[in-house]
């Protein structure tokens, strides 16, 4: 089974564009630490076309979170900001392609968004 | 909230709140104490000499960053007998750095015992208020041979207050000593450090890399230099709305605040002490208040807020695709998810605002970049208003919190608790749509409906949006007229029922040009008229309704700011002179401050204090309260952008003699408007 980190880069790369993206260039990487084991991933926006590989590679911003908690990020059960706030995760570089990237992150999967009243009424 | 005998200093979101002797003695009722990325960091910082505490002889906030306090041994008595004095001199940028000078004035010497009490509790921000007993972390404090480390740890969340000096203390795990020899007339000085670490696993600050401008003092004067140089320049007959201009302006650089993601750049934060943050609608109304004096804050503005426009659905902090942030927080409780400011969406006028923000900037910049850079996210904007914020499906903005334990209930300007109410005094149930929302998102509509039109290419969305701006109107002057009383509902409930009070609201409905013609002069009687009119300004709820109250907060208080929208709104209308009345209310009660208008003050006649009472809680400077006399100014010199050059038509009362406004920046370069009082009010108000 594919983990979620993978799938959610996977898609990106496939995607190549992402709308929310378009004013942002640069390159981050995402250093995953295990244990004494770091997954990489890089990846470079360059005006909302995006580029991913699997490798350790210079970068603007190096993102540093364990695979677990990056794996919640990209699922929505967890938010970046305050992750960030937290020291859970760690920032090198250009906070602002964080900040950035961190938008594309999904929402929690239990959050309906609006209570139309209008819906509840016809439900 | 701090007393009135509290000290404030800041730069940026580190500020510092004090007694009178410059001591920190922080609780729950004395919130005193360092602050920075809403923690605190010292939550005591107590000065004695010979084990004796100090009593303050006066003391100088010079300017915003720097304070000086004159200080004897002993507390006050009838007599001081001083044979020492003491002088601290501290200074906020960046860290915190206090300066003790000791005097000797007696004949003989004396050999002195200096000692500082330090210490943190490391409360969050929302948590001074409250008794501090179960923090979930640990503190800890080390004193090294050259350093007092305070510091605060749970999990990855690290804090810490690091003090040191530059001459040799005992450091100690409470605070720091020094044992000096003074000779007669002799003097000793040491020069206290004091930084605060917000520190990532890695060792690293969080903020590195951000700072504004430089953190010793010459770098903080010569920017406030800069900023006050930069500004248009205001002299006026009788020096009083010169004067309020001056502090207003000194204070809105004060205020300047640079948020962790924009790098360096600076926008309007809300207020001094308790928020010193990004608040979506205090800074965008802050914004529309200073663009004919400080346009560039709205670009910075415009750009961060879009930038952290929504893009999800998430309840916890009621976020959907498309809303403008209502306010942002950095602390432990934001970290830890037990407040949802990371950041917080909970507010449904921020996101119409924004739109309106950026035609208004682009009418007096010509920065057409800026209107093309954010076309996206004013798009997005005006979605969320129509499929987002619809919730009854009537064709308005509607609100209810789906964060029901800690988000807000009134997501409106007037969010407190009580402040939207049925004439008998009942609240509505959710959801709520508020009145002046309604009409901001109209002006949205319009102005983004130029946009499109002139600069996006897409004429067939212009035409779109000024159709559904007309049928906004026209729905919006039919359901919500009270028809016996002569005035729009403050809110209506999910069922349509009006919320029939009398109420300031009114006033940005006709800023927002939501109002139909024939029924302005109806709305410009009720503002000026005794029920809403108190003398000073126009009151948040008017009197004689079931929960008006002098002193309610949003409840017949009379906000500054909401004035300033106010007197807009009439001038647009063609309401020249009752606009000036609402202006020279205002001004007059700010010269009872000082030039610095509180955030609000209370709703009596003024015939009957004389002189306006401060709302007691009241957070102060409050950037919207700052930047009313400056939209006030510009409302009664009716400058305005035009076809590409500045029209001015002033109308101002008799007693406000003549003023000028000197290089006026805009799309024009720079410009120069002159006024003088004509009108005679006396016949207009009561």
């Amino acid at each position: 089974m594919v983990d979620m980190t993978t799938r959610f880069f996977e898609d990106l790369d496939r995607r190549g564009f992402e709308p929310l993206l378009v004013k942002t260039s640069g390159t981050l990487r995402f250093d995953l630490h295990e244990g004494a084991q770091t997954t990489h991933w890089l990846l470079e926006i360059d005006r909302g076309n995006l580029r991913v590989r699997q490798e350790d590679g210079e970068a603007d911003t190096v993102v540093g979170t364990d695979p677990r908690l990056f794996g919640a990020l990209v699922d929505g059960e967890e938010n970046a900001i305050a992750a960030l706030l937290r020291g859970d995760m760690t920032v090198v570089g250009d906070l602002r392609l964080v900040l950035q990237i961190e938008r594309v992150f999904p929402g929690p999967p239990d959050s309906r968004g609006p209570h139309h009243a209008f819906a509840r009424r016809a439900a | 909230m701090a007393g009135s005998n509290t000290v404030r200093i800041l730069d940026g979101n580190t500020f510092v709140v004090s007694e009178d002797t410059g001591d920190i003695e922080a609780t729950p009722s004395e919130p005193t104490g360092l602050f920075s990325l809403d923690t605190r960091y010292l939550s005591k910082w107590v000065l004695t000499v010979n084990g004796e505490r100090l009593n303050a002889l006066s003391y100088d906030d010079l300017q915003y960053y720097e304070a000086r306090f004159f200080l004897v041994p002993g507390m006050a008595t009838h007599y001081v007998d001083a044979k020492l004095s003491i002088i601290r001199e501290r200074v906020v940028g960046g860290s915190f750095r206090e300066t003790l000078t000791i005097l000797n004035h007696d004949e003989k010497a004396v050999d002195l015992e200096i000692r500082m009490d330090a210490g943190s509790d490391f409360a969050d921000l929302f948590q001074v208020k409250d008794e501090i007993l179960n923090k979930k972390g640990e503190l800890y404090a080390e004193a090294e041979p050259d350093r007092l480390r305070l510091g605060y740890r749970r999990g990855n969340f690290k804090r810490e207050t690091v003090v040191s000096t530059n001459q040799p203390a005992r450091y100690d795990n409470r605070g720091f000593a020094f044992s000096v020899h003074l000779e007669p007339n002799e003097q000793w000085n040491v020069l206290i450090d004091v930084q605060t670490f917000a520190i990532g696993p890695g060792g690293r600050d969080l903020r590195i890399g951000l700072r504004a401008h430089g953190t010793e003092r010459l770098a903080l004067q010569h920017d406030l230099e800069e900023w006050i140089e930069k500004a248009p320049k205001v002299n006026s007959e009788h020096g009083r709305v010169a004067a309020t201009y001056r502090r207003s302006l000194v204070d809105l650089a004060a205020l300047r605040f640079s948020p962790l993601s924009l790098g360096g750049q600076t926008l309007p934060a809300a207020g001094l002490p308790w928020f010193m943050t990004m608040f979506g609608r205090d800074s965008i109304l802050t914004c529309l208040q200073v663009l004919p004096f400080a346009p560039e804050m709205s670009k910075t503005t415009l750009r961060i807020l879009g930038a952290l426009q929504g893009t999800r659905f998430d309840d916890f902090r009621d976020e959907d695709p498309g809303r403008i942030l209502h306010e942002m927080r950095y602390g432990e409780t934001a970290a830890f998810e037990e407040q949802p400011h990371s950041p917080y969406y909970g507010s449904v006028d921020a996101t119409p605002l924004f739109v309106v923000l950026l035609d208004e900037y682009e009418r007096w910049s010509g920065d057409v970049a800026l209107v093309k850079e954010l076309e996206r996210e004013c798009r997005a904007a005006l979605r969320w208003i129509d499929d987002y914020a619809d919730l009854v499906g009537n064709g308005y903005i509607w609100y209810e919190r789906r964060n029901t334990d800690t988000g807000l209930e009134n997501q409106c300007w007037k969010d407190s608790w009580d402040s939207v109410s049925y004439a008998d005094g009942s609240l509505p149930p959710f959801p709520r749509a508020s009145c002046e929302v309604q009409g901001y998102a109209y002006d949205a509509k319009i102005r983004a409906a130029r946009m499109a039109r002139e600069f996006w290419g897409d004429p067939g969305y212009a035409e779109q949006l000024e159709r559904e701006a007309a049928e906004l109107k026209a729905r919006f002057n039919r359901d919500w007229w009270v028809d016996d009383g002569g005035f729009y509902a403050l809110a209506l409930d999910p069922q349509g029922r009006k919320c029939d009070v009398l109420s300031s609201n009114i006033g940005h409905l006709l800023w927002s040009g939501i109002v139909d013609d024939e029924r302005a002069p109806r709305i410009a009687e009720h503002l000026i008229g005794p029920r809403l009119w108190s003398g000073w300004g126009v009151r948040t709820l008017a009197e004689g309704e079931v929960r008006y109250n002098p002193i309610g907060y949003h409840n017949g208080a009379i906000w500054p700011f909401d004035n300033s929208f106010v007197a807009w709104g009439l001038r647009r209308y063609g309401f020249a002179e009752e606009a000036a009345t609402v202006a020279n209310g205002i001004l007059d009660a700010a010269t009872y401050f000082d030039g610095r208008l509180p955030e609000a003050f209370g709703g009596y006649q003024r015939e009957l204090t004389k002189f306006p009472v401060e709302y007691p809680t009241a957070c102060s400077p409050q950037a919207w309260s700052t930047g009313a006399p400056l939209l006030l100014i510009r409302t009664m010199l009716g400058l305005e952008p035009h076809e590409g050059h500045l029209a001015v038509d002033p109308r101002l009362p008799v007693g406000m003699g003549r003023i000028e406004v000197l290089d006026i920046p805009g799309r024009w370069g720079r410009v120069d408007a002159f006024a003088r009082g004509r009108l005679d009010l006396h016949n207009l108000a009561g």
